[in-house]
């Protein structure tokens, strides 16, 4: 049960409306609704940060897993779990980004990627210059910039969904016991 | 000339901008749009705020304001409030009419001679008929206070909600206002909208937004599209109309406004002629 009212479609606000004609938009979709100018400007930005981009999808994934994971959000938790099994990483994979074990990464960069998650979300203060070096190794500059925004972006999400107490879709729920992953 | 003054020019944006001063109300009417009454929720708009919208209204090219609630004379300072309305842009304000005794009609005074016309609701020459929806002696109240206003050289329109055409009783009804001393071209005749209360009591046509007037109209809660919007069901504010919670400033649901009614031929929201 949510803290705010989510918004269906036939109390949808007008300039908000075409989000729903596909169906149900969601529940970060319905929450925003609720201030239409806001739902405006956020969609976009969010969709083009978590969205398709020059950086691949796994690589995002990991990023707004491992994210979410660290800022415990079980909604973003839960529905990229199910979005990055669909891009190709391992269960395995996602259970060490969701915490549940370490793992050894195979491809090139993305222990250090992993590593550099974790001091953007979990940690404060200057983030350590040897890991930033470490970075610059593997990822050209304007992917690290585009990372430490996915970061960023994705620790606002988390915030919000926490705290607002969004539910898990039950589809994402069903999807997520028949792997072992709830 | 601005986008506002180009659109309201162009008749694609009706010039008018309505405020809710409050959603609390004596009355308990059966048909009511925002399930007003008594114990509501006030949802109020300062005077200062409601000065503040009126002023940027008028710099953005709006032509006309509207106050409605609720019952705006609950609010002490209304009459003075309404004055400074008036002094910034030709005001109508909805009102039902039943508070102006004693001191309230001496308050009104302030008004004689403004740009304010107070626009009372009766829907029947017949006392009983019209008492059914607003209320017992809703009739006698308002058929003493319209005259007591006239007198006193405030400007007063009827407003008549209608259920059902009935056209020997709106004869009735025209050859009352006009002995109360509001001419016919002061009495306005709307139907009964199903929103708020009258949507749960059954009542009323159905509408969809392209049929309400596209007027920008400005609540404690946020900005809308028409003074049906901001309608209140089972004490939920209803969001539908919704445009923005921003509005101030006023530009922010002004210019969303006008982006929903580009490409639309003017006139194309007068279709229940309650513009």
């Amino acid at each position: 049960m949510s803290r705010v009212q989510l918004l269906d479609a036939s109390s949808a606000p007008l300039t908000a409306r075409r989000h729903y004609a596909a169906g149900d938009p969601g529940p970060l979709v319905a929450a925003l609704a609720t201030v239409p100018e806001l739902l405006e400007v956020a969609l976009p930005f969010l969709s083009t940060v978590l969205g398709a981009s020059a950086l691949d999808v796994r690589t995002k994934e990991i990023v707004i897993v491992r994210t979410s994971a660290l800022l415990r959000c079980g909604y973003c938790v839960d529905g990229h779990s199910v979005v990055a099994l669909d891009a190709g990483l391992t269960l395995a994979e996602v259970g060490a980004l969701r915490g549940e074990g370490p793992i050894e990464w195979d491809v090139e960069g993305e222990d250090d990627l992993v590593a550099w998650i974790d001091a953007v979300a979990g940690g404060r203060g200057p983030v350590d210059s040897d890991l930033a070096a470490r970075l610059a190794g593997c990822f050209a500059e304007h992917e690290i910039v585009e990372l430490t925004l996915l970061i960023g972006a994705t620790m606002m999400l988390n915030r919000f969904c926490t705290a607002l107490e969004l539910p898990t879709a039950q589809v994402v729920a069903d999807r997520l016991a028949s792997v072992g992953l709830r | 000339m601005s986008a506002v003054d180009q659109a309201v020019a162009d008749g694609v944006l009706p010039g008018r901008v309505w405020l809710y001063s409050n959603y609390h109300c004596n009355l308990t009417c059966s048909y009511c749009l925002t399930e007003s009454g008594p114990g509501v929720q006030r949802r109020e708009l300062s005077p200062a705020r409601m000065v503040e919208v009126a002023e940027q209204a008028a710099d953005l090219g709006f032509t006309d304001l509207g106050l409605t609630g609720g019952e705006p004379f609950l609010l002490p300072t209304m009459p003075e409030t309404l004055a400074r309305l008036g002094a910034v842009l030709p005001t109508v304000a909805l009102t039902n009419g039943t508070l102006f005794t004693g001191r309230r009609l001496a308050a009104a005074e302030v008004l004689a001679g403004a740009r304010v016309a107070l626009q009372i609701s009766l829907d029947s020459a017949e006392p009983d008929d019209n008492d059914r929806a607003r209320g017992p002696e809703n009739f006698a109240k308002v058929v003493a206070a319209v005259p007591a206003l006239v007198e006193r050289g405030i400007t007063v329109r009827i407003a008549t909600t209608q259920s059902e055409d009935e056209p020997a009783d709106m004869a009735r009804l025209c050859a009352l206002h006009r002995d109360l001393g509001v001419p016919d071209s002061d009495h306005v005749v709307r139907p009964i909208i199903a929103r708020g209360r009258a949507e749960a009591a059954g009542l009323g046509v159905e509408v969809r937004p392209e049929d309400l007037p596209a007027e920008l109209t400005v609540t404690a809660d946020g900005a809308f599209w028409s003074p049906f919007g901001p309608t209140v069901r089972g004490g939920r504010l209803d969001t539908d109309l919704l445009l923005t919670r921003t509005t101030d400033p006023l530009q922010v649901p002004a210019q969303t406004l006008l982006g929903l009614i580009e490409g639309r031929p003017p006139g194309a929201d007068s279709t229940l002629n309650i513009r």
